[in-house]
């Protein structure tokens, strides 16, 4: 009998309250944390690339390539959280081959394909496949073939091939910025459309998504910036650099408006489940949503950026207080997705009580399993960089 | 036509053709046949060994029961919540020399008081109600550690079917 009870007593003391027998364990733990978090990076990064191409905004330049790389590294994981939470990860396929219009999930598989197949991949192509040719010339071996699969064989670099190239380019920039808006959008959606849920259900979901994935893709091109220039022991280009940061700061305000924006609007219409938000805001989630998110994500970070627009100390100090920033920025919105998810998932939808989220080192849902899939993106991303050196390329401007 | 375009055309065209034969090799087998699913689904579910018999069935035999539980509290349980899974006891009692009888075909009887705790334990998320008022809809809770738990003179623990009859509480 003390078994059976003890049990049954070990259970109820995660609990607070009354709450629904299924949602005493939480079954979307730090995985999902991170799958719209890396999706937002790659589609925030994606769209700074943009801002040069589309917006004209040369000063941008040093950074294309690396925005374009960076959004793909991370592209090609950001499934990967999704997986390796299922239970058959082997059977994750059917979700392609036997898709239903009403599974938010299969038609996000052909939103990633879209966005990875005709997007990023075709952009990357016909920016860099000039240089590819010519790479293949110079280099030999293993790498050769490499150039040489990925061009597809192509040779022709005559002036009109590559304005070619140029123009296509283009034309994928312009219909990549809807196509990102459409990723990001579409994770916020599958949050915001779950009607049960009153902590996700809001219409303001996707666009909060969207402007947050905005702030952190930015800032970890920024990041990334100011590391790599670091370890190549190159000077760094201020005026992008700042530049980047004019951009941070404005979607970083849109986005803090929004947020700002979805809360009152909750707190003024008050709904049957206004308080048991308010008591998971003030409790469970109060370090995370107030401190991680609001403070060191939010609010330190806008009240940098927006005194620089006014004033701008040395280089040398600037530099540093970007990487900081940028850092800050990344570790917010990264708890801002913690805050969605976890926190979705902590109160009863019963409004009567709590459960709570305990997360382990190890295990298949664990914070090790979690790092991996942060630490590879770099890695693809270190190979990118080697294989597609954008420091390497002929300028091109991209003006048609 | 210029020879990336070209390149390009047939590689999405590789690509595309590729996914249609992969779908068409992965698809599970009678996938869509009578709707967005697996119609073998439906067969390989009835195929699956069954083991409870339902209460009704049990009335042939243990009519009494029956009847003596339809007037109690417990008139809304279903045997087979105490007992066990008892399919094979309902079909095979019968069939055998009642002097031996099977262990297969022996059902359990839940004489232990954390048998009745699985339902009447003390438990915060459940709703409590007030004793006396008869809501069939929830479950009077009791602590099993603490209720008449033992005969305070010679210290042997009481079970709950001491005092309670399981079929009329
Ligand atoms: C075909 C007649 C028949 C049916 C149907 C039947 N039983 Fe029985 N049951 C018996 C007989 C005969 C015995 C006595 C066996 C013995 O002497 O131990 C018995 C004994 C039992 C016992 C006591 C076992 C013990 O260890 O003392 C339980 C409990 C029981 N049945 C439950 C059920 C339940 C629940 C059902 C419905 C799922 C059911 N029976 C259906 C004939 C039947
Ligand atoms: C609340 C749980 C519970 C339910 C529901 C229940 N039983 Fe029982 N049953 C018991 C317990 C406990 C015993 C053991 C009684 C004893 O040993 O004194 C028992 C004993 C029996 C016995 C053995 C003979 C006897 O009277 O001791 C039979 C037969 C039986 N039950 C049949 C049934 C049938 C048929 C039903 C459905 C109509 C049923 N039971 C529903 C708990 C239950
Ligand atoms: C499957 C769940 C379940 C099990 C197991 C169970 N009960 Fe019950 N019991 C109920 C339900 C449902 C009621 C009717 C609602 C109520 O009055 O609490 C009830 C009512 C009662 C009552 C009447 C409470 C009142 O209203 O005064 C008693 C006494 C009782 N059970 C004793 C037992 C004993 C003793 C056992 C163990 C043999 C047992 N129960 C096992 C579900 C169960
Ligand atoms: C010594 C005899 C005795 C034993 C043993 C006993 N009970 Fe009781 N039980 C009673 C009496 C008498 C009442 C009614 C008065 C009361 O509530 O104390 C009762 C009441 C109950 C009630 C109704 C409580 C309410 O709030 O209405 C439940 C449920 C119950 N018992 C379940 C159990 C369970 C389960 C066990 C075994 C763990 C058990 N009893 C053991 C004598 C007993």
């Amino acid at each position: 009998m003390e078994d059976h009870l003890q049990n049954l007593y070990e259970v109820l003391s995660k609990v607070e309250g009354y709450v629904y027998p299924n949602e005493i364990e939480l079954n979307w733990s730090i995985l999902i944390v991170l799958y719209p978090y890396i999706t937002g990076l790659v589609a925030g990064a994606f769209i700074l690339a943009s801002l040069e191409r589309i917006f004209k905004l040369r000063i941008l330049k040093p950074t294309y390539g690396l925005a374009l790389l960076t959004a793909l590294a991370f592209m090609l994981v950001a499934t990967m959280p999704l997986i390796s939470h299922l239970g058959k990860p082997f059977r994750a396929y059917e979700i392609m081959i036997t898709p239903h219009l009403s599974s938010a999930m299969a038609i996000f598989g052909f939103v990633y394909l879209w966005y990875l197949m005709v997007v990023l991949l075709l952009e990357i192509w016909f920016d860099y496949r000039r240089d590819m040719v010519i790479w293949a010339n110079e280099t030999k071996g293993f790498k050769r073939f490499l150039y040489k699969v990925l061009s597809l064989w192509t040779t022709d670099i005559s002036p009109k091939a590559v304005a070619l190239d140029n123009k296509l380019g283009y034309i994928v920039t312009v219909i990549g910025i809807p196509s990102a808006f459409l990723l990001h959008g579409y994770v916020g959606f599958i949050f915001g459309s779950i009607k049960a849920n009153p902590w996700w259900s809001t219409v303001l979901m996707p666009v909060i998504f969207l402007f947050s994935a905005m702030v952190s893709g930015i800032a970890l091109v920024m990041l990334i910036y100011i590391l790599l220039t670091k370890i190549r022991k190159l000077s760094i280009d201020m005026a992008c650099l700042d530049m980047i940061a004019k951009y941070l700061f404005y979607f970083l305000i849109i986005d803090f408006a929004l947020e700002g924006l979805d809360q009152i609007h909750r707190i003024y219409e008050a709904e049957e489940s206004f308080e048991a938000l308010h008591k998971l805001v003030f409790g469970k989630l109060f370090f995370t949503l107030f401190f991680m998110q609001g403070l060191f994500g939010t609010i330190l970070p806008l009240l940098t950026l927006g005194t620089f627009q006014f004033y701008k100390p040395k280089e040398q100090i600037r530099k540093r207080i970007y990487l900081v920033v940028a850092s800050l920025i990344l570790v917010g919105i990264f708890f801002m997705r913690w805050n969605v998810v976890i926190g979705g998932q902590l109160f009863s939808k019963s409004f009567y009580g709590y459960t709570s989220f305990k997360i382990g080192l190890i295990g298949a849902e664990g914070y090790l399993m979690a790092s991996i899939w942060l630490i590879i993106p770099f890695i693809i991303l270190a190979f990118l960089l080697w294989l597609l050196p954008p420091w390497k390329k002929i300028e091109v401007d991209h003006e048609i | 036509m210029p020879q990336q375009i070209k390149r390009l055309i047939s590689v999405f065209a590789i690509f595309i053709a590729l996914f249609l034969i992969m779908r068409q090799v992965l698809k599970p087998e009678s996938f869509g046949e009578l709707g967005h699913y697996r119609a073998k689904a439906i067969q390989e579910n009835t195929m699956k060994e069954l083991h409870y018999a339902g209460s009704d069935s049990c009335a042939k035999c243990h009519e009494d029961i029956l009847k003596d539980k339809s007037l109690g509290f417990h008139k809304q349980l279903k045997c087979e919540v105490c007992h066990g899974p008892g399919l094979k006891h309902a079909l095979f009692i019968d069939k055998v020399n009642t002097a031996q009888i099977p262990d297969s075909l022996v059902l359990y009887k839940p004489i232990q008081r954390k048998d009745c705790a699985i339902c009447h334990q003390i438990n915060a998320a459940r709703i409590k109600i007030q004793f006396d008022t008869i809501n069939t809809s929830m479950i009077h809770q009791i602590n099993v550690l603490d209720h008449n738990l033992m005969d305070l003179d010679t210290k042997v623990e009481y079970k709950c079917i001491d005092c309670h009859n399981p079929h009329q509480p």
